[in-house]
């Protein structure tokens, strides 16, 4: 994602995930002027503040040159200094459509859920999410990456290597865990596990997606869509091309920064004026 | 209005302590007895000077005892119902009158009866048709009920008193039903959760106080101008139970839910109870005709399912198509509490009628807990975003 000139107006999308928080900053005309990624950890409402302070950084901006604020995501509420807050499926439909606009259908897997999204003419039509619990998300990879003692960001080129792909019986990611250690009790190499482990989450997000008539172009996004792996075994589920953006942990930022800026113009265009938070990156504690 | 006795606020004191009132009553020397399902024919209870109580789950009270006597892949309004009598919540009944609403319903009745020390049980053994010979066998079923119940009250239950409390649970049905009327204006002049709030005190009280507490709302929520905002969805919600603040809350988070089509809403106050020669009859035919819930099978013609699908879905959703145009709906939320299964199962033929109307939809599961509430939330949200 490109960052681009000045401009008067400035507009962000706070994306507070389970596990990633992210802050995208665009001028009045849509370009980017910062993007930022951040650990959310426990205390999300401060490290928002921190995200947003490192965006604000990066552009070189006061907190007080910035229009309107949407925030989004799974901690989207308890952003202080967010105007407005819009789900994050209305918000990467809105993302995904400006960096693909063919895009049909959207499938997001974050670290804590999998979602996928219908869009039509840039905005969000229908949409299906996976049910409370691990397995299809990212999570299941960080569970499992951890059991086999390598790096997140290495599973997917390791997967590659594989030479057989080995039959993961378990979709739970608890008792996938305990397979694992079975397989390599039983003397099976990483890779084969991994390239396993791999097509039995996209088999369960390309069973979820298919709840949606899906249609091309499909766009890829989430920290999970960074996994060539995965990328793979999404496509050979889904049997037709994915795209996945530069950044795909971006888009829900992106996506807000777009709808701050689309309600903000609006509003100014009808004489409206939208009623804001206060421009202070303030250190809201855990408990307030 | 602020007075906490009451209206709007009583209704929701009475909501937050469900019990205090039954348990005040008891000491009065009344006699109380629960009954977990909407179906169950509070009038003969009425009519025998016995209080009414509805057994609810609570979704923030984490399941325990319950898991000691049912499966975890079973209802889990059923099983928080059962856990909260286990736990002596409800050690104020005197009797539990059960009724085969459902698979889980029918299940638990046996356990309840076995695991609990109350001087009465009866279960009521209702068909899940709607054909005439079920219908009978519905009204022999009712009139056992009345047997055991007249036992256990030490007098028979008569017509005089039996048509009396029909009347006044009539007239419960009436008030609930104006207060959905109070839905129809944008912005509704009365919130879904308030409405959650009064269903429930109402199936906590004698029905001559709920119908007076019903009528102080009603006076209240005309005359206050501070009513809830206008939002930009006007949602119908379709599922078995909605019966808790909390749960609407988050519904209502950026809509106005102006009809509860589940058992914690609009469904059991929909009709009335036909005043004929024959009391039972009539209770029969309203329980097992006119509420209707997923649990019921109905076709247009029988043994005709299959020839005119169209024709089918009218008959068995037809009463949605009115309520989506009088209240000006402009969103349906299919509502399935998990393992729900006679929901689950109307969905998909739901989905269709709903589609034919034109009318967005989204069916959305939750599992009966607090946990459940945050991953709700952004489903609704979303969803009404949708609808722009």
């Amino acid at each position: 994602m490109p960052i681009r000139g000045k401009a008067v107006m400035y507009f962000a999308g706070v994306d507070i995930g389970s596990t990633m928080t992210k802050v995208v900053m665009i001028g009045e005309a849509g370009d980017v002027v910062s993007a930022i990624k951040g650990p959310t950890g426990p205390e999300y409402r401060r490290l928002a503040n921190e995200v947003m302070q490192r965006a604000l950084e990066q552009a070189r901006l006061d907190i007080e040159q910035v229009s309107y604020i949407v925030a989004t995501g799974y901690g989207r509420l308890k952003v202080p200094f967010a105007d407005r807050q819009i789900t994050e499926l209305s918000c990467h439909a809105r993302g995904v459509s400006s960096l693909f606009p063919t895009v049909r259908t959207a499938i997001d897997i974050g670290g804590q859920d999998a979602k996928c999204m219908k869009i039509r003419d840039g905005k969000l039509v229908t949409f299906v999410m996976n049910d409370k619990c691990a397995a299809g998300t990212g999570r299941f990879l960080e569970v499992t990456a951890a059991t086999l003692n390598i790096k997140l960001e290495d599973m997917g080129e390791l997967s590659l290597k594989a030479t057989k792909k080995i039959q993961i019986s378990n979709l739970c990611t608890i008792f996938a865990q305990q397979e694992v250690v079975a397989l390599l009790s039983r003397g099976e190499r990483v890779e084969d596990i991994l390239a396993g482990l791999h097509e039995a989450l996209a088999s369960r997000v390309a069973a979820l997606a298919r709840r949606l008539n899906i249609e091309p172009d499909l766009v890829l996004t989430g920290g999970v869509a960074k996994n060539i792996g995965i990328v793979r075994a999404m496509k050979e589920n889904l049997g037709c091309e994915i795209l996945v953006p530069d950044e795909p942990l971006l888009t829900g930022a992106l996506g807000a920064a777009l709808l701050a800026r689309e309600a903000y113009m609006k509003a100014t265009a009808s004489g409206e004026k939208l009623p804001t938070k206060q421009r202070r990156l303030e250190r809201a504690t855990f408990f307030g | 209005m602020s007075d906490k006795n009451k209206g709007l606020s009583r209704a929701r004191e009475i909501y937050l302590n469900r019990s205090q009132r039954a348990r005040e009553l008891k000491a009065a020397g009344r006699r109380i007895i629960g009954y977990p399902c909407v179906y169950v024919p509070v009038e003969m209870l009425t009519a025998l000077d016995i209080v009414p109580f509805q057994t609810c789950g609570e979704m923030k009270e984490p399941i325990s005892e319950a898991s000691r006597v049912l499966p975890s892949s079973f209802c889990p309004v059923m099983r928080s119902c059962l856990d909260c009598a286990l736990k002596g919540k409800h050690d104020f009944l005197d009797g539990m009158a059960t009724i085969h609403s459902s698979d889980p319903q029918e299940k638990t009745a046996r356990i309840w009866q076995s695991y609990t020390n109350y001087p009465y049980f009866h279960f009521i053994d209702m068909p899940i048709t709607v054909r005439p010979e079920a219908l009978e066998y519905f009204r022999n079923q009712l009139s056992d009920f009345g047997k055991t119940l007249g036992a256990f009250a030490g007098r028979n239950l008569s017509t005089s008193n039996l048509a009396a409390a029909i009347r006044s649970h009539n007239r419960q049905r009436g008030l609930v039903r104006e207060l959905f009327e109070l839905t129809k204006s944008s912005p509704p002049r009365i919130s879904g959760t308030e409405i959650v709030q009064v269903v429930r005190a109402l199936t906590s009280l004698p029905v001559l106080e709920g119908n007076d507490l019903s009528a102080e709302v009603i006076a209240e929520v005309r005359s206050r101008t501070n009513g809830p905002e206008r939002k930009s969805g006007r949602l119908l919600i379709w599922g078995s139970t909605v019966d808790d603040a909390e749960v609407m809350q988050v519904l209502e988070a950026n809509a106005n839910v102006v009809v509860n089509e589940s058992c914690g809403g609009l469904r059991a106050y929909r009709g009335e109870v036909k005043l004929g020669n024959d009391l039972l009859g009539g209770l029969a035919s309203y329980y097992l005709r006119e509420i209707t819930c997923a649990r019921t099978f109905r076709q247009a013609v029988l043994g005709e399912t299959k020839k005119d699908y169209a024709r089918d879905l009218q008959s068995r959703f037809g009463y949605l198509q009115r309520m989506i145009k009088e209240w000006r709906i402009n969103g349906v939320i299919m509502l399935l509490v998990r393992y729900c299964d006679p929901f689950a199962f109307e969905m998909p033929s739901l989905k269709d009628y709903l589609d034919s109307l034109g009318i967005p939809s989204t069916y959305i599961e939750y599992d009966y807990t607090a946990g459940s509430l945050a991953p709700l939330r952004t489903r609704v949200e979303a969803f009404v975003e949708t609808l722009g």
